[in-house]
């Protein structure tokens, strides 16, 4: 087995997080579920890869996720650092066994439970005294609508924490004490530097002790808010783990909300912006060999969401989309690898972390920078006539992408899984498969190379997952056609489960986005006069290591310049 | 004038406005954490809004964990704060130092005097009071064979300040000994050397010293020996897992043979490098009943391990990088980062190896080492918050020994150095001042008395009362502090209750010069978020 440990840094990183493990959760507890889909049951993929077996002091077992997650202090809502599974006995009245002379206490308000955490809290005292009453029928008990939890979500989400189902161990959530700002003034490269000086090594500490049980590790899925001071946090973390453990490869997702700057206006703001864009960028890239930007400026907008319904200010619906996508990038890593011989088998195509950053940025031009496309829902695979193909729904989730360009050099992982081979059928591996080898040799543009991988297992959606999908989308995830008077976004209600499409492509679409980051960093913060050489100093950065920086993106960009372009200098 | 253009939203404070806002945060923050100071202060619990506790009387500890918005208070923090960086101790004193240089600042401000003189007098002040610290200082020899008795003095003043007095006490040994023994001539202490560990245990509050190492896991194998006597201790940095190559990426293998045989290939490679282990432990051990124990910072593979426990050999995987270093200083030998050329002088020796389990919480223990020069501070605690709280403490503790045995001096505490002071820039430095700094001076001087003061009303004592006891004695030409049980003078040497010096030079050095930045103000611009009171 070859275990996976995941880093998330920073608040919109926690907000995906929080989706992709939810989705972890419910695959887990829809295996155990004698009623639900047998496509669920056995899906041959080993969870282990993600989560880790554990036991409380009292004796009580625990699986939960090999993660370390880092936080704002106070960003963590209604939950406690310390998970919910490992608190201590006598919680009541905590005395002061260091002190004899006074005491003072502050306590702060206490953070009120939404109905979806109350109702989680309800059911699990439940399933402590269920034993005796065994009766499957007693669900709908609970105070409770389903229709009232997700109503107050969709309304209500103010941190990740308060549409989290998953019980995290103690020393998964961090939070960062000693930054004096909150969410909103964290806002640039500069102010998140240093913040992790105390605090680095706790950090590496609870890394540590994930890493250390693992008998193999095969990587890093290292998910950074990169739109403000975390990316520095992140910065200095990477830089310590690839010290540390230099052999494990790094995936690392960069991820933004939609509108994460909306303090950011003013012109001296947008060239803040800029400039944390930039340095932010090629501070990352240069900790790791493979980064995939993830964050659309309007993902409403984008025609990644042709299906969905997204607000753009609710980091709640964004982020399940992006953690929808990366959950697919990453079930290959977990797929149990069987016999070419076995029958009825449920994946294809497993590879490990190193594979797929090996493949997409090893080779040729060594391009370390992927760009992340998804289908979602995925099209049934015989869709009708004026559907679009499964290949032509992917869409990407990166921003500033080259569109309709053709790239001979691009190579591609990709992951379908779930998707249905008409309306109702789920299509087999198979057939999986054979449609997409038929749909390439038929593209007129063509990548390299194509590695792909395949799980009948769909996307199942968790009670917690946002309204977002259009009224086009079926209880299955099928598409469904013809008019349909609008009625409003459906939601976990609705939809069960949905087919998938996500693909990591290395490709010079991306060319735009490293040329522009390149731009800027000479314009605002290296050329003479530049309006934001200033700005720079006062975040730590000498001119030497600007330089150096501007160097590196700039042999990205040649490297991935078309031959008879590349003689243009900047 | 160009700020205004910058942020149209910002309202600009004028000159004397924005004074009075630093004033008012200085005075915030003084408030906040006046309460903290001295072995009678208060102890802080802190409840989150989702009922996580933390337990603090440490300046240091309590500003990191407050909300702070205000721009000016987050000045006054990070200077604080770097106070702890820099010397330990003593954020407390330098937070409520700085808050009563404001308040005095605004009584002359308020009077019409303008900053920029008052900022020259406290130049003036502090240069001389630095000056009379060199005087004042009791100079302490810490050659070959420090004086115990000072150092556990300093450490207990200190962590008598954190936690109480018979827990206070059993610390204070350990944590000089602790110093004392990762102390090695001619060098600069490294207090990274000692580690400090923690278990949770029910009902306990128990700490102590371990001569060796504790390691926060076990070996990773079923049938590694749990315990072992007389172990020869290889510390290593190579990587004992199989590893695929840069270019064994499995797509680039035309055939499933041709990859099985890279695999294999792969695989005996690092056979050999767990053989060349083997080898050395036969070498060493066979014929006697001494074991050998692996610890190792890179990673070590379920086939590895099954090679090692074949041999009866213990085997530790992922140790902190900081082990590596420590282990060596504990049982000697030196830290391999290749097994090619491995020799028994490469090893390190410990009497005792043994694991010890709590849920899924592993602990391993090197014991019984021939001088060591690390050590490791086990700590008991019911639970994190009281056992955080300890850690701090002790770290206090430890950065009071190395002050000492640095700096080669002390000073006498309980305020009788900042009254010693206040009285000789009032007696003597004063009258050399021209003009109207002489306030800046005399302000500076009331200021210093902020100590006494605070140490008077948090031990519920009259203030006045106290200062003038305080002052009364030293114009005598005693030099006495405050007993915080009697109210009375008494001499800080005969109670043993001693500061650092570097603390105390820090605290006069970095006060004055956030007060100056704060008080030559022109105009402030403020964001309508950031005028929240700092609590
Ligand atoms: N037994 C005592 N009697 C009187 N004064 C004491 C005694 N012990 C310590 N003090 C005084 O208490 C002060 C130190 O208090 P404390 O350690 O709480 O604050 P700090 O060192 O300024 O800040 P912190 O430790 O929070 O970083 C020193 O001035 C010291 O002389
Ligand atoms: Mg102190």
């Amino acid at each position: 087995m070859k275990e996976i440990v995941t880093i998330q840094v920073g608040d919109f990183a926690n907000f995906v997080g929080s989706h992709f493990w939810n989705f972890q959760d419910e695959l887990l507890g829809l295996a155990g579920d004698p009623s639900a889909d047998s496509v669920f049951k056995n899906q041959d993929l080993n969870m282990d890869v993600l989560y880790r077996s554990g036991e409380t002091q009292q004796g009580i077992l625990t699986y939960t996720p090999r993660l370390v997650s880092i936080n704002l202090r106070g960003s963590l809502g209604s939950m406690s650092s310390r998970g919910t599974l490992y608190t201590e006995i006598a919680h009541t009245k905590p005395d002061v066994v260091t002190w004899t002379g006074k005491v003072s206490t502050q306590a702060s308000e206490p953070y009120k439970k939404n109905l979806f955490l109350r109702r989680l809290y309800e059911e699990e005292e439940n399933l402590n005294m269920v034993n005796e009453i065994h009766d499957s029928n007693n669900g709908s008990q609970s105070a409770y609508q389903d229709k009232d939890i997700i109503e107050c979500l969709e309304n209500g989400v103010q941190c990740w924490t308060d549409y989290s189902k998953v019980h995290y161990h103690p020393r998964s959530l961090y939070e960062l004490n000693g930054v004096w700002a909150n969410v909103e003034e964290f806002d640039n490269y500069g102010i998140g530097r240093d913040s992790l000086a105390a605090q680095g090594e706790e950090i590496s500490d609870r890394l540590r002790f994930f890493v250390e049980e693992c008998d193999h590790i095969q990587g890093f899925q290292f998910v950074v808010d990169d739109s403000g001071g975390f990316s520095a946090v992140a910065a200095e973390f990477l830089e310590n783990i690839v010290d540390e453990y230099t052999n494990i490869p790094v995936l690392l997702y960069a991820v933004q909300g939609s509108g994460s700057r909306p303090n950011l206006q003013s012109k001296k703001h947008t060239i803040l912006g800029d400039l944390h864009d930039a340095v932010s960028f090629s501070r990352l890239s240069s900790y790791c060999k493979l980064i995939v930007p993830v964050g659309l400026p309007s993902l409403s907008e984008s025609k990644a969401s042709r299906f969905l319904h997204i607000v753009d200010e609710k980091h709640y619906h964004s982020s399940a989309v992006y953690a929808a996508a990366l959950h697919s990038i990453s079930l290959p890593f977990r797929m149990v690898p069987n016999g070419p011989t076995a029958d009825a088998c449920s994946v294809s195509g497993a590879v490990d972390v190193h594979e797929v950053v090996q493949m997409l940025s090893g080779q040729g031009r060594q391009n370390m920078v992927s760009v992340l496309d998804v289908a979602m829902p995925a099209p049934a695979l015989t869709g009708g006539q004026n559907e679009l193909s499964l290949l032509e729904n992917m869409q990407p989730l990166t921003p500033q992408i080259a569109e309709d360009v053709e790239d001979m050099q691009a190579i591609e992982h990709m992951t379908v899984h779930g998707a249905l081979a008409s309306e109702g059928h789920r299509a087999s591996v198979g057939e999986v498969k054979d449609t997409v080898d038929a749909a390439f040799r038929c593209a007129n543009t063509r990548p390299m190379f194509c590695h792909l991988s395949v799980a009948l297992c769909p996307l199942p959606i968790p009670l917690p997952f946002p309204l977002i999908f259009g009224n086009h989308v079926g209880q299955h995830g099928e598409l469904m056609g013809g008019q349909i008077t609008n009625s409003s976004p459906k939601g976990s209600l609705d939809i069960h489960s949905i087919p998938m499409a996500a693909r990591l492509r290395s490709s010079s679409v991306v060319l735009p986005f490293l040329e522009s980051k390149l731009r800027n960093l000479n314009r605002f913060g290296i050329a003479r006069g530049a309006a934001g050489a200033e700005i720079l100093r006062s975040w730590g950065f000498g001119r030497e290591e600007l330089v150096e920086m501007e160097e590196m993106l700039s042999k990205m960009v040649v490297a991935l310049r078309p031959p008879h372009l590349s003689s243009d200098s900047d | 004038m160009s700020l205004r253009v910058l942020n149209p939203n910002a309202e600009v404070l004028n000159k004397s406005a924005a004074l009075h806002m630093n004033i008012n945060a200085a005075k915030g923050l003084h408030d906040v954490l006046k309460t903290n100071l001295g072995p009678k202060g208060t102890i802080k619990m802190l409840v989150g809004g989702a009922g996580d506790i933390k337990l603090t009387k440490d300046g240091n500890t309590l500003l990191k964990e407050m909300q702070i918005q205000n721009p000016t208070a987050i000045m006054i923090a990070r200077t604080a704060v770097a106070q702890d960086d820099a010397s330990g101790d003593g954020t407390t004193s330098t937070v409520i130092f700085i808050g009563e240089l404001m308040k005095q600042s605004e009584r002359y401000i308020d009077e019409g005097m303008h900053p920029r003189v008052l900022v020259d007098g406290f130049d003036i002040a502090k240069r001389a009071t630095l000056q009379f610290l060199e005087k004042f200082k009791t100079p302490v020899v810490m050659g070959d064979e420090p004086d115990k008795e000072i150092l556990k003095m300093v450490a207990r003043t200190t962590v008598r300040t954190k936690l109480y007095e018979s827990l206070a006490d059993q610390l204070t040994d350990i944590i000089v000994n602790a110093v004392l023994c990762i102390r090695k001539p001619e060098e600069a202490i490294d207090l990274f050397m000692v580690e400090i560990m923690h278990m949770r245990h029910k009902f306990d509050v128990d700490t102590r010293l371990v001569e060796g190492l504790v390691l926060d896991h076990g070996s990773r194998h079923p049938d590694m020996k749990r315990r072992a006597e007389n172990c020869y201790i290889l510390t290593c940095n190579v990587s004992l897992e199989y590893e695929k190559s840069e270019v064994n990426s499995g797509f680039f293998y035309s055939n499933a043979e041709q990859r099985e045989a890279m695999v294999a290939a792969e695989r005996r490679q690092v056979d050999e490098k767990v053989k060349k282990i083997i080898e050395l432990k036969k070498k060493v051990c066979d014929g006697s009943d001494s074991n050998f124990v692996v610890i190792n910072q890179k990673g070590i593979d379920p086939p590895s391990l099954d090679m090692l426990a074949r041999e009866g050999i213990i085997a530790l995987r992922r140790a902190k990088r900081r082990n590596m270093e420590r282990l060596v200083l504990a049982c000697g030998g030196e830290a391999v980062n290749s097994v090619d050329d491995l020799t028994p002088e490469c090893l390190g020796w410990a009497g005792l190896v043994y694991e010890h389990v709590l849920g899924e919480e592993k602990y391993t223990f090197i014991e019984n080492v021939k001088n060591p020069f690390s050590c490791t501070i086990l700590i008991k605690g019911p639970n994190d918050h009281t056992i955080a709280q300890i850690k701090d403490a002790i770290r206090d503790g430890l950065r009071a020994v190395k002050n000492t045995l640095e700096d080669e001096s002390v000073v006498l505490g309980a305020g009788a150095f900042e009254v010693a002071a206040r009285q000789y820039l009032m007696n003597e430095v004063k009258k050399t001042v021209q003009g109207r700094a002489q306030l800046g001076v005399e302000a500076f001087a009331n200021a210093l008395l902020v100590v006494p003061k605070t140490l008077a009303e948090n031990s519920g004592l009259d203030t006045q009362d106290v200062i003038i006891a305080l002052t009364g004695e030293h114009d005598k030409g005693n030099i006495v502090g405050l007993s915080l049980n009697t109210g009375e003078p008494v001499d800080p040497a005969m109670e043993g209750i001693f500061d650092n010096y570097s603390v105390k030079r820090q605290i006069i050095n970095s006060g004055p010069v956030i007060v100056s930045q704060l008080l030559v103000v022109d105009e402030v611009i403020r964001a309508g978020r950031n005028m929240r009171k700092p609590t």
